[in-house]
């Protein structure tokens, strides 16, 4: 039935648009001169819609003579539930075998549902509209066709058979310290680096020598600069000096930020926050943990920059305001790769680039 | 006054809409101007007026070995961070529901449209530059030079992209978008 209306206002309707009125439609809207302009006539318009409306097609007779939503209800197997129904989400993880199963995150009953998103950042935006293929022809390495990469050696060495204990013995690691390297693709269209997640972590060392105050001023920054809810962490290490614990003490608070909020936070770092901070000449060359992720620190004056500290800046105890480190974590699997693409976003760096 | 039943109640005090005058939990409202209230230091005169009868300092504020001594920031800053603000699950009845998830698989699949549309566009822009070198390798005439100056990756990881190059996008650029006038400043 309701699907009827709209179709009966619009064929009401839509003679009466066709006909030019005399009268202009001051109320309504602005008319030109260059609306009488035989492109933009509103009756053009209205001639290009469709005029036939598939809800006038006639109805079959035995249609309306079968159609028994009743019987048809009784002669289901099992029941649905009935309407005003409300499925309830397990509090608590039972594992995988419990009958009652928590529904997926995008279902609005489930407990980790969160709605959005709501609005498009510039950041993302601007990424995907201009950098993603600008850095794509930058890195551009032309092979001709039918070309094949000499192969490489392996990675992890073999042992030289000098000895006979060196049968079935696991390969040696590579040269020069144990770690293996992440590969480096060259990178084509599929690989183009991009921001994954920023991780904002702030280790306030007073919330274990004075008292808790410290680390929920802290929280509560770290919370308004990222919209997101922070972590809490208890020390792993311990530092003799101030008189810290593993294990005891929390002392850091961490937000992992990802899609829409890393996007709005990375907008405002760029446009508001570094352009007003004082002879900062940007993040260190050397920083990064050739992985593609780049860490920098804020001081807390420079905290204190953000637009949502500082509208309500009387709100915080300003000793109190936090610093932080500031983690970029790329898509991109070396350094120089991530330099490239947040100096395209818009993070300057200085000094020896060191990859 | 009328009393609102318990659902309704807690609804109005998640979305802190003043339905009653006696709210369970204290609202946030009450909660800041009572903090600012007992901040707030008397001007010269009320000072005078209220000197002989009547004080609005309360007792454990005044008394001077007791009473707390935080400031009232971390107080409001306490309440709000431990505040649980997270309103119950939301339950929709079936046609709701239904609603709801026609919506989100609509929208599901238009972002997997625009996805991949934008991976097309870049794949063919990949896919053009390599024919384009191909031919500046093959088919220029001059040996190959070109197509070696063009290959040159010097600068590109050390120097990056200058910092004019990041400016994010706008809803209204200007209607003069390049100042023509402008040159780079010297580095110190």
């Amino acid at each position: 039935m309701a699907a009827r209306e709209p179709s009966r206002f619009l064929s009401r309707a839509l003679p009466r648009a066709s006909v030019p009125s005399i009268r202009p439609q001051g109320f309504l809207s602005r008319r030109n001169v260059s609306d009488e302009a035989p492109s933009r006539r509103l009756s053009d318009h209205l001639s290009e819609l469709e005029s036939g409306s598939s809800l006038s097609t006639p109805v079959p007779e035995g249609a309306a003579q079968s159609f028994d939503p009743v019987a048809r209800a009784k002669a289901r197997k099992t029941q649905l539930p009935r309407g005003r129904y409300q499925f309830r989400s397990p509090k608590y993880d039972r594992g995988p075998l419990h009958p009652h199963q928590p529904p997926p995150a995008s279902d609005p009953s489930s407990r980790l549902f969160v709605p959005g998103p709501f609005s498009a950042p510039r950041a993302e935006q601007t990424y995907d509209s201009t950098v993603a293929s600008d850095i794509m022809s930058l890195c551009y390495v032309h092979t001709p066709p039918g070309f094949k990469p000499p192969p490489k050696a392996p990675r992890l060495r073999e042992w030289d058979d000098s000895s006979p204990y060196h049968k079935n013995r696991v390969l040696r690691g590579p040269r020069g310290g144990d770690v293996l390297r992440l590969l480096r693709k060259p990178i084509k269209f599929n690989n183009i680096p991009e921001i994954e997640r920023i991780t904002i972590h702030s280790y306030v060392n007073k919330a274990a020598t004075e008292n808790s105050s410290w680390l929920h001023v802290a929280g509560i920054a770290v919370q308004a600069i990222s919209n997101v809810r922070v972590e809490t962490f208890k020390s792993k290490t311990s530092v003799a000096n101030w008189g810290i614990v593993p294990g005891r003490d929390s002392v850091a608070v961490k937000a992992e930020l990802y899609g829409e909020n890393m996007y709005h936070f990375l907008g405002k770092l760029v446009d508001v926050v570094l352009p007003r901070i004082k002879d900062w000449e940007g993040v260190k060359g050397t920083s990064g943990d050739s992985s593609g992720n780049i860490t920098f620190g804020m001081e807390p004056e420079n905290v204190a920059l953000f637009p949502e500290i500082e509208v309500n800046y009387d709100m915080y105890p300003p000793k109190m305001i936090p610093g932080c480190h500031i983690t970029l974590h790329t898509s991109a699997r070396t350094d120089k790769d991530a330099r490239l693409l947040l100096s395209a976003m818009g993070i300057p760096f200085y000094g020896k680039i060191v990859n | 006054m009328k009393s609102l039943s318990p659902a309704l109640a807690s609804l109005a005090n998640v979305f802190r809409v003043p339905m009653s005058m006696a709210p369970a939990r204290p609202s946030v409202s009450r909660v800041c101007h009572e903090i600012l209230r007992q901040q707030q230091k008397p001007g010269p005169v009320t000072a005078a007026l209220q000197a002989s009868s009547f004080s609005t300092t309360s007792a454990m504020a005044k008394r001077k070995s007791g009473g707390s001594t935080t400031d009232k920031r971390i107080t409001m800053i306490r309440y709000f961070l431990h505040h649980p603000l997270t309103p119950r699950p939301l339950r929709f009845s079936r046609n709701r529901y239904l609603r709801h998830w026609t919506i989100h698989r609509a929208w599901q699949l238009f972002q997997a449209q625009q996805r991949r549309k934008q991976e097309l566009e870049l794949m063919r822009q990949y896919q053009s530059m390599q024919e384009a070198c191909e031919e500046l390798r093959t088919g220029a005439g001059d040996g190959g030079k070109l197509f070696r100056v063009s290959m040159n990756k010097k600068g590109i990881f050390t120097e990056m992209f200058p910092i004019e190059y990041a400016r994010m996008q706008t809803d209204s650029p200007p209607a003069e978008g390049w100042n023509y006038d402008w040159k780079k400043p010297e580095r110190r």
